[in-house]
């Protein structure tokens, strides 16, 4: 039996994409980088005064056809990369109060179209051995001292990631977990994409 | 409200939230204290064994606690409102609750945006046009093969079935890149409104039964493997009539929101209910299996007659209603209140509390080794089990 899964395994080939490194074979529209200019109606005050502002966005299509997606994966932030993460970068994901969507988008970066593995980038069960946390989800009572309780078991350098609008602003649906000013990387989107996923995270390590 | 009444229990019971207990035709005031889960006390020899609220291994945040001498679970409790959320729905209007519906729970939100927006025209007394029903069963039914492809990867994990794992999270991925490219999104965020559905059907029939072909192949390779099977079968064995969705047909009972739908007419496609006698971890995985193949036959017939469309929604601005959806888990159930064409009240009853109590009363007297089995065999979404709509 056991040789008969390895032979499946085999039959099937390789099917990761090269992306980052090349284009990204299958961007979806909603969630990408908006491209207009004007004021629209926004539920979550992510236009204001002809600005879009991808971090509170929740891409909604409430702005069509004032701006339209461009299937442009880059939405992300990163204000500080550490370079001692440049061979490996080990995430502890937390889910403070999400909706289960970004929790899927970020277990989905180590299927084999993205396989995140190859890249050197691993999620780990403890915060000990954890180099950046990754934050999902609005702000909830219950989950405020386990993020607390992770956040200081984690050694020193560390990375705090906001994925996706309710970490980043609290989205539609409530307030962030976290003061935003405090994250080191902001990746945009409800929930984000695992293209805008892996190439956030693949960026943030440094030279 | 032309499908449901207030009044006496009818049938077998769906679930409770927010004051009210569901029926398949009535909705009842006042509803009796469900069983809330606790765990005993210890026994000399006996140990609490805590596990989460964030823990590997799991995908959302939720508290669980073993009784246990070392090995048997004596007892088990599930808390699933360490990440409960309130999300504020009243007093907006229809298309702005439905941005927070379909945050319930992303992964399922074909599922909760269809059945909220039934409700809303049930209370609008909107019918929408029949090939938007069809669209819609569409939908639901790709949410169906997506979300069964991922209880049985999750179920391959434990096991390190990595081979058959990934295979099935390729099948999940080239779903999701069909919802997209039908929706403009992974989820169908968006998709759905009140009286209508966006969806591009072009390649559905193309890539599903693709799927279908993949995942027999599949399915009947994973049946052959003896290591496998000896961690589902009985495993978590249970059988009652309360149980929804999967759980329910893995216990040869026909509770099935497909059946008696009032607003999707899925019985006009000769849809009947796959059955499995088991009650444990293999038969609901058999049922999630061959529910696969069965939706991909049910999108095909559907196909035929579905239209992207968004009916008027009338002139009726007051009106109470309700809708109900057998989503991948089971029973999703939402009661609406209009008042001038805006939300006074919403009550959402999911079918992922009610089996956290199967979960729990299945899961005394295994051992430890088949917990995740068991669990990821139930397909629970904490986000809809964790959450209060104010």
């Amino acid at each position: 039996m056991s040789n008969l899964w390895f032979f499946n395994g085999l039959r099937k080939g390789v099917r990761t994409e090269r992306f980052p490194k090349a284009p990204a074979e299958a961007p979806p529209q909603w969630p990408s980088r908006l491209s207009g200019s004007g004021d629209a109606v926004c539920p979550v005050g992510a236009i204001e005064n002809g600005v879009w502002d991808m971090d509170k966005c929740i891409f909604c299509r409430r702005c069509l056809t004032t701006y339209e997606p461009t299937g442009e994966q880059d939405i992300f932030t990163i204000d500080s990369r550490v370079s001692l993460f440049h061979r490996s970068l080990y995430l502890y994901p937390l889910d403070s109060g999400s909706c289960g969507g970004c929790n899927i988008e970020l277990l989905n970066i180590f299927t084999p179209y993205y396989d995140a593995n190859r890249l050197r980038i691993f999620i780990t069960n403890t915060p000990r051995h954890a180099d950046a946390i990754v934050i999902m989800g609005v702000y909830t009572k219950g989950m405020e001292e386990p993020l607390r309780l992770a956040y200081e078991a984690m050694a020193e350098p560390k990375l705090v990631i906001a994925l996706g609008a309710c970490a980043i602003s609290g989205g539609i649906v409530g307030k962030p977990a976290i003061d935003a000013e405090k994250y080191n990387v902001k990746i945009a989107g409800c929930p984000p994409s695992p293209y805008t996923i892996l190439q956030a995270l693949d960026s943030v390590r440094g030279d | 409200m032309r499908y449901y009444k207030f009044g006496n229990p009818a049938g077998r019971f769906i679930g409770s939230s927010g004051g009210i207990d569901v029926y398949p035709a009535s909705i009842v005031r006042n509803p009796v204290e469900g069983q809330k889960s606790q765990i005993a006390a210890a026994q000399p020899g006996e140990f609490y064994f805590g596990y989460g609220p964030s823990t590997g291994g799991m995908i959302e945040s939720v508290g669980i606690d073993f009784l246990t001498p070392g090995e048997f679970i004596t007892d088990v409790s599930v808390n699933p409102k360490y990440k409960m959320r309130m999300i504020n729905v009243r007093e907006k209007s229809i298309g702005d609750t439905m941005l927070s519906i379909e945050r319930i729970n992303a992964f399922h939100c074909a599922s909760h945006s269809i059945a909220f927006a039934s409700a809303v025209e049930d209370a609008l007394e909107v019918d929408i046009p029949e090939g938007v029903m069809y669209a819609r069963i569409v939908a639901l039914e790709l949410e169906r093969i997506r979300s069964n492809l991922l209880v049985i990867e999750r179920m391959c994990q434990p096991a390190g079935f990595g081979v058959p794992g990934n295979q099935l999270a390729l099948l999940r991925e080239e779903i999701s890149r069909l919802i997209s490219a039908a929706t403009g999104h992974r989820y169908f965020l968006g998709s759905v409104s009140a009286g209508g559905i966006s969806i591009n059907l072009s390649r559905v029939s193309k890539v599903t039964q693709n799927i279908a072909s993949q995942f027999r192949k599949l399915y009947d390779s994973l049946l052959e493997s003896k290591i496998f099977m000896n961690r589902l079968i009985n495993n978590g064995k249970i059988s009652t009539e309360s149980l929804l969705g999967p759980a329910a047909r893995a216990s040869g009972h026909a509770n099935d929101a497909r059946l008696d739908s009032q607003t999707l007419d899925y019985s006009g496609l000769g849809f009947s209910p796959i059955l499995r006698t088991g009650s444990d971890s293999f038969a609901r995985m058999q049922v999630r299996s061959e529910e696969i193949i069965q939706s991909v036959d049910i999108i095909e017939k559907a196909l035929e007659l579905a239209s992207s469309s968004i009916a008027s929604l009338g002139n009726h601005v007051d009106g109470e209603g309700a809708g109900r959806i057998e989503s991948p888990q089971g029973d999703v159930f939402y009661y609406v209140r209009l008042e001038n064409s805006m939300l006074a009240d919403v009550v959402m009853v999911s079918p992922s509390l009610s089996n956290i109590d199967a979960f729990v009363r299945s899961m005394k007297g295994n051992i430890f080794t088949d917990f995740h089995f068991n669990w990821e065999s139930f397909g629970i979404w904490i986000s809809e089990a964790g959450v209060e709509l104010e």
